[in-house]
């Protein structure tokens, strides 16, 4: 038997223009090439003098990572992102999962509505417990996460059905064992996409962080300083930096979740 | 068809239940035995019976232990034990499994949940799985499974937990005719795999319920005297359809007794 013949080229890319349509690899490709060469081409073109060129940011970008230590700076906030996001994730794993506990209810939904306050105000009280520096920097990423990745997670988990909890239940499991199986490693695919979107918040948090306790440096207390000086393809430069490296974090948090939690994504249309 | 009736293997004492100030469940009484023939082994196949609404749920939930009645008790197994939750398996409608484990892995951890260690507790996977056709999806994820495979693992492990004792809610909810006669033959299989082996089956499908049960009980509420619906269902009717020569008869949707009693069940039905 002759297996089908794949649809040209052309037809798949006609097929991006419709709705719930699924393209090959190969188009995809295609299609991202060219929405970036549009971006560019509309960057290069653009009408405001004062926004710096790409060839003046990639200028920008050499000299930085040459002879400003931008690499370095790279690092120290790279690092600490990943401090903090280690340990944000498990203060707001734990408390979530502590939701199945009436008494806790209270206490996290007290601590998930530290969202609605700004970390600038914060600073005095957090310089006063953690001192400044890095302990200053790390505590204050960690607040700024911990109170969004706890109002997921804790959505998550109130969103449980109570079929599951009875299903677990007739397995004879103990209560402990019904929260181990259902609450932590039936929702852990939904742990690692909160876990994502915080990690990309927490380069979001880095930059003002790092302007606020510019003692151990770091790419936001550098954005900050060429910001100052108004050199526009510097900071250009620095973002385009945050933006390749969270990106590449992006992807590594959603291949860790193909690889630890394969049955999330069998039955989506677009796989 | 000669047959008798042996030890008690379930029993429902003045089980009542009110919820919110309605009374959902009013002294029910239950009991199934142990039915022997000889020369074969024959489980038992326990029809409920009853308009939506009436309380099946509650009264599914109170039989396996999930849920515990104002009053009344339920008492399972040889000794007569008080019911607790494992001891009765569940296959809910949706049938419900581990979404994170594979097949093999939800099987396991059922049959772990019994007490077995890790090794004894695969193999005895591995047996379930061929007994039940699907040793060739035991590396599949539940999502990746049709309806009928993910009801096959859900009756597999609900089994291997809780020994002989297993309730299904609405295992025909949905399903065409065809599918309605290969559940059928599923659950009949399933029963007579052992001797104490009992499944309950709640619905309220008449004609898969007479097809496949050996005793029907439906699920009703008393009337006053001037008509009046009086709170709390309990059971009204039952039917031995193994002494009315219904049960374990191949082809027996098509004699004239069985469309009787489906006509006469269907009849009762809306003063239930």
């Amino acid at each position: 038997m002759m297996s089908a013949a794949p649809a040209p080229l052309s037809a798949e890319l006609r097929k991006a223009f419709l709705p719930n349509r699924i393209v090959s690899s190969k188009a995809m490709q295609i299609l991202i090439a060219a929405q970036i060469a549009i971006a560019l081409l509309i960057w290069w073109r653009s009408p405001f003098e004062v926004l710096p060129r790409p060839d003046e940011v990639a200028r920008a970008l050499g000299s930085l990572w040459m002879n400003q230590g931008l690499g370095r700076e790279l690092w120290i906030s790279f690092t600490s992102n990943l401090e903090a996001l280690a340990i944000t994730v498990v203060i707001a794993l734990v408390l979530s999962y502590l939701t199945v506990l009436p008494v806790m209810r209270p206490v996290v939904t007290a601590v998930s509505k530290g969202r609605f306050i700004g970390l600038t105000g914060l600073t005095f009280l957090f310089t006063l417990i953690f001192g400044g520096g890095h302990p200053l920097k790390i505590s204050l990423l960690v607040f700024g996460m911990s109170v969004f990745f706890i109002t997921s997670m804790a959505s998550v988990v109130a969103a449980i059905p109570r079929e599951k909890f009875d299903y677990a239940r007739s397995l004879r499991m103990s209560e402990w064992q019904v929260v181990w199986e259902v609450v932590v490693l039936g929702t852990a695919d939904q742990a690692i996409e909160v876990l994502r979107q915080n990690a990309a918040m927490g380069w979001m948090m880095l930059t003002m962080v790092e302007s606020i306790s510019r003692s151990e440096g770091g790419v936001g207390a550098m954005l900050l300083n060429q910001n100052k000086h108004f050199h526009l393809a510097e900071v250009f430069a620095i973002q385009i930096l945050i933006l390749i490296v969270g990106m590449l974090q992006d992807y590594g948090i959603a291949f860790t979740k193909r690889l630890l939690c394969p049955y999330s994504v069998l039955t989506l249309e677009r796989q | 068809m000669i047959c008798e009736y042996r030890e008690t293997v379930l029993k429902a004492t003045n089980v009542s239940l009110t919820l919110g100030g309605n009374v959902i469940l009013r002294d029910l009484n239950l009991e199934i035995r142990d039915l022997y023939r000889p020369a074969y082994v024959t489980g038992q196949v326990v029809g409920l019976l009853g308009p939506s609404g009436i309380g099946k749920t509650r009264l599914f939930r109170i039989l396996a232990g999930i849920d515990r009645p104002d009053t009344g008790e339920v008492l399972v197994g040889e000794k007569c034990e008080p019911v607790k939750r494992g001891m009765v398996g569940v296959v809910a409608q949706n049938y419900p499994l581990f979404e994170h484990r594979t097949v093999a892995g939800n099987v396991e951890l059922a049959a772990r949940a019994a007490g077995l260690d890790r090794n004894a507790a695969r193999e005895k996977a591995l047996s379930y799985l061929q007994r039940f056709g699907l040793e060739d999806r035991a590396g599949l994820y539940p999502c990746q499974l049709s309806g009928g495979q993910r009801q096959r693992v859900a009756i597999a492990q609900q089994f291997l937990c809780s020994e002989h004792f297993v309730l299904m809610d609405e295992p025909f909810s949905g399903l065409d005719l065809i599918a309605v006669e290969q559940v059928c033959k599923l659950i009949a299989e399933v029963a007579h795999a052992h001797e104490l082996n009992t499944v309950i089956v709640v619905t309220h499908d008449i004609a898969a319920a007479v097809t496949v049960a050996d005793t029907l009980w439906l699920l009703g509420r008393d009337r006053d005297e001037q008509g009046k619906i009086i709170p709390g269902a309990r059971v009204k009717k039952s039917y031995n359809l193994a002494e009315m020569d219904l049960a374990w008869r191949t082809g027996v949707s098509e004699t004239k007794e069985f469309i009787e009693v489906v006509r006469e069940i269907r009849s009762v039905f809306p003063s239930l």
